[in-house]
């Protein structure tokens, strides 16, 4: 909790009703209360502005899908939402482009988009995604293999950094390199850099024409050779390899493939998964359980990490977590490994040290960066969740204190635990 | 500068260095002819251990130091503005790896854009970025431009092909940057140095993404009454659905400079303007997607439409587009190249805009552009010899820009700001935007000694003389 005075001051820039004490939240064990709530993109540059003056680092929150991304925050009383800031404010149907607040949720402007032909290509897991917190997380869902990552996305931002002053990058066009792209900077910065007002967005259009195909119990060597092959194809979308723990230890994994384009790609590439995969028709239901499981860990408490390969090394990095005892969900043509581990009740060092040697074991088969996603606060102590940057960290260093002198922003949260 | 070219020398070899006054002649500008400096030296270095070594050499002599890869880029980027060393990294032409399953290839940066492709073309797979330079254009220039080209409405431009970088720091220290799965921990500082003018550091090693060669192409010319017919299909294109390699106009005026060249692709010269379409992808997938381009075509006044039957035809058809820039040099000793991007749905009210901005101006300004982007270049013939017209070319410049601006538009979409428009950026961004880059450069090269006097606006332009930035009063900005 926050002294008495500075809670009035807080409650003098935002208004009453925007500084909520009874909402206390926790972020790695750690209780933040209040929350605030800023109504708009002004008051958020004003609540910046407060924090700034009163010194009070904050903990930046979106949807709270991803709250559990990150180091514990260090020395951080107060949580910002960007829920209120909401709504989708320019969609131009003509030139496939649209701006919206942060707090709006994904599902608010693909169903904004949808009818007029278009698509947000953004699926992170987590029904209450929003815009900005996806974005400050660069959290991609399956469709990213098709459609790209968060940061193609992104036309422009307007950014409130650390002191209030409110910024903005990019622009509307669909080609621009007038200045610096600090769209790529403030993408995937986890807050740290500045915090995101709204952002214009590069719609995809929806196609023609999408199928959703399924086969399921290959031997893990075959999955990944053929689920790498459906990658290739030109319709595919998403091609994922899944194996889920049960049944006695069973190495079996089932493979899911997304096709989308137009009629004939999609046809010709539906027969070709249906002979070379032996995969049948699935209900849409297979993939966002799928996308949904990408975002879970096993009884919400255990560990989930993220390890990017090259797609070549799918297979090894795979088969080790698979072995070290993981539930694991690979992305061969995206070049992604999800693997979540059961922890036991307690604090279990032993089986932490599994995984680890598990996860540590795929990288050095081919694996390159590892984040640990999702981890209970006693299991996150003493690590970096995002590893060592190495080369880069003095950079990225530097380039913190610029943008947030004081360390107000996510302090301790991000790679670095800067 | 005594004694500095005698330690450049002592890195590179004496043959690699030059500082004398003819030798630097050739460096006194890149493709932007107007903007001219001279250096104090020029080094062409081989391996990065050299590049460190220069580096370190310009700092102890206090000189800044600029990159250079071939000297094509269009906003005066590589010419050093303050004097100091231009370091050109043509003679690092090393493609290092290629990776055909994994789809990437780490090269030096001065591998030239097209013999990338060629490189790889035997794997079926080609370097998609392709910039109209990119015969002689190096992959070096290419980031620091994040150059793109006619086909970056399908693939993007070079910032999403750029997997990973090594990056010499202006205080001489090597770090890497990215990775080749293209996921690092940490901020996305390869897509921040891409496309930062050489301002950051200098480049001595990119790892890119190699992209697979379609299986079929076609591409379709369709003439035109007027331009803004012509405009009209490109927004029935784009709200199709479909997305096309690439969507090009080319106006009545490069027609006719292009038809009286060698260039000449038998366009008819009363053709009010040129739609250039084409498509890629699996064989299956085209045919509906040329009848569809046809219907398009038709509905918005095609007046003809045709389907190149070959390669040969299809090269007759591009040479029409490439080949503008060419023909321009019939008219006039210099042509001042313009870029700028409007959403496409103003691109008609903007080109009627540009136009009787060159008419008022009495120049001979003509359009060739990327429609499907909105990526407008507009073209002017002068002869800078004359000091009137000249000042004529620069004014009718600025009110380009400013009417791109208006119209929810920015001032570069591939050329860059370099030292060419530094003092327009206040068109677009207010004093606190630029601040925030500021911060970004002051994280890489907190002296400023690379690449000075580019991007940001020279001290006389600053802070509160620029009226005409946007603020907050206009959220969300350009709607």
């Amino acid at each position: 909790m926050i002294p008495a005075p500075a809670l009035r001051a807080l409650r003098d820039a935002l208004g009453a009703e925007c500084v909520r004490e009874d909402e206390r939240v926790l972020v790695d064990g750690e209780p933040l209360a209040p929350t605030l709530l800023p109504a708009d993109a002004e008051a958020l540059a004003a609540a910046l502005a407060a924090l700034t003056q009163l010194s009070l680092p904050c903990v930046i929150r979106g949807g709270g899908s991803r709250l559990e991304l990150g180091n514990p925050p260090r020395g951080a009383a107060v949580l910002l939402s960007t829920a209120s800031l909401a709504g989708v404010d320019v969609f131009d149907a003509s030139e496939g482009v649209c701006h919206a607040r942060a707090g709006t949720p994904l599902a608010e402007i693909e169903a904004c988009v949808a009818p007029a032909g278009w698509q947000l290509p953004l699926d992170p897991p987590g029904p209450a995604s929003t815009l900005g917190g996806a974005l400050a997380a660069a959290a991609l869902g399956p469709r990213a293999q098709g459609f790209g990552r968060p940061r193609d996305c992104v036309l422009g931002l307007e950014v409130a950094l650390a002191n209030g002053t409110r910024t903005r990058c990019g622009g509307r066009v669909v080609k621009n390199v007038t200045g610096y792209d600090l769209n790529k900077l403030y993408t995937g910065s986890l807050g740290t850099l500045g915090v995101i007002e709204g952002a214009w967005l590069r719609l995809r259009p929806r196609p023609a024409r999408v199928e959703l195909l399924e086969a399921a119990s290959l031997e893990p060597s075959t999955a990944c050779a053929r689920a790498f092959a459906a990658s290739r194809r030109s319709a595919t979308r998403v091609a994922l390899v899944h194996a889920a723990r049960g049944g006695a230890g069973e190495r079996r994994l089932r493979v899911v493939v997304e096709l989308a384009g137009d009629e004939a790609s999609v046809a010709q590439d539906a027969a070709w998964c249906a002979c070379e995969l032996g995969a049948k028709l699935a209900p849409a239901s297979v993939l966002e359980n799928l996308r949904e499981l990408q975002g879970a860990t096993p009884d919400g408490r255990g560990l989930r990490f993220r390890i990017a390969v090259l797609p070549s090394r799918c297979e090894a990095a795979l088969s080790r977590l698979w072995q070290a005892g993981a539930d694991v969900l690979g992305h061969p043509g995206l070049g992604l490994v999800y693997a979540s581990f059961a922890l036991p009740d307690g604090e279990d060092s032993a089986a932490l040290a599994a995984a680890f040697l598990g996860v540590e074991d795929a990288v050095s088969a081919g694996a390159g960066a590892v984040v640990l996603e999702a981890a209970p606060a006693w299991a996150k102590r003493g690590r970096d969740v995002f590893g060592d940057l190495a080369g880069a960290l003095p950079l990225v260093r530097r380039l913190k204190r610029l943008f947030d002198p004081a360390g107000l922003l996510n302090p301790g949260r991000y790679a670095g635990h800067l | 500068m005594p004694g500095l070219v005698e330690r450049l020398r002592g890195i590179v070899g004496g043959g690699a260095c030059l500082a004398r006054p003819e030798e630097l002649l050739v460096y006194e500008c890149d493709g932007l002819t107007l903007h001219r400096a001279q250096p104090t030296a020029v080094v062409l270095p081989r391996t990065r251990d050299e590049v460190c070594r220069i580096v370190r050499a310009c700092r102890e002599f206090g000189v800044p130091f600029v990159p250079r890869g071939a000297g094509t880029g269009l906003s005066g980027g590589a010419v050093a503005q303050r004097g100091g060393v231009v370091i050109e990294c043509s003679r690092m032409d090393r493609i290092i790896e290629v990776q055909p399953i994994d789809r990437y290839a780490v090269v030096e940066p001065g591998v030239v854009n097209a013999d990338l492709s060629k490189a790889v073309a035997p794997h079926g797979l080609f370097y998609a970025p392709d910039p109209s330079s990119q015969l002689v254009c190096t992959i070096g220039g290419n980031v620091a431009e994040n150059s793109g080209g006619p086909h970056t409405l399908k693939y993007g431009t070079t910032t999403n092909h750029v997997l990973a970088l090594e990056l010499v720091l202006p205080d001489g220290e090597v770090v890497e940057l990215g990775s080749r799965s293209g996921f690092a921990n940490g901020y996305d500082l390869v897509g921040a140095v891409v496309g930062s003018e050489g301002t950051l550091g200098i480049v001595t090693q990119v790892t890119v993404r190699l992209t697979p060669l379609p299986e079929r192409v076609e591409t379709l010319l369709a003439i035109f009454p007027d331009v803004v017919s012509a405009c009209r299909a490109v927004g029935g294109v784009i709200e199709s659905g479909m997305v096309p390699a690439a969507l090009e106009i080319i106006d009545q005026r490069t027609i006719a400079a292009v038809e009286a060249s060698v260039y000449a692709a038998g366009l008819p010269l009363d053709a009010g303007a040129v739609l250039l379409v084409e498509l890629d992808g699996p064989a299956c997938a085209l045919p509906a997607q040329v009848l569809r381009i046809r219907e398009i075509a038709a509905a918005s006044g095609a007046s003809r439409i045709e389907l190149a039957r070959d390669a040969s035809e299809r090269q007759r058809f591009w040479r029409a587009r490439k080949g503008a820039f060419g023909a321009m040099g019939r008219l006039a000793p210099d042509l001042y190249v313009h870029d700028a991007v409007v959403p496409r749905a103003r691109l008609p009210e903007v080109l009627a805009q540009i136009c009787a901005i060159g008419d008022r101006h009495g120049l001979r300004l003509s359009n060739v552009f990327h429609a499907g982007d909105g990526n407008l270049h507009p073209n002017i013939s002068f002869d800078r010899r004359d000091p009137g017209e000249l000042a004529r070319v620069l004014a009718a410049g600025v009110e380009i820009l400013e009417a791109c601006v208006a119209a929810g538009g920015v001032i570069t979409g591939e050329h860059g700001i370099g030292s060419e428009k530094r003092d327009f950026m206040g068109l677009v961004f207010a004093d606190a935007d630029l601040d925030a880059m500021k911060r970004l450069r002051a994280g890489f090269d907190p002296d400023g000694v690379c690449n000075p006097e580019k991007i940001f606006p020279s001290t006389r332009f600053c802070a509160e003389s620029n009226p005409k930035a946007r603020g907050y009063e206009r959220v969300p900005f350009g709607s």
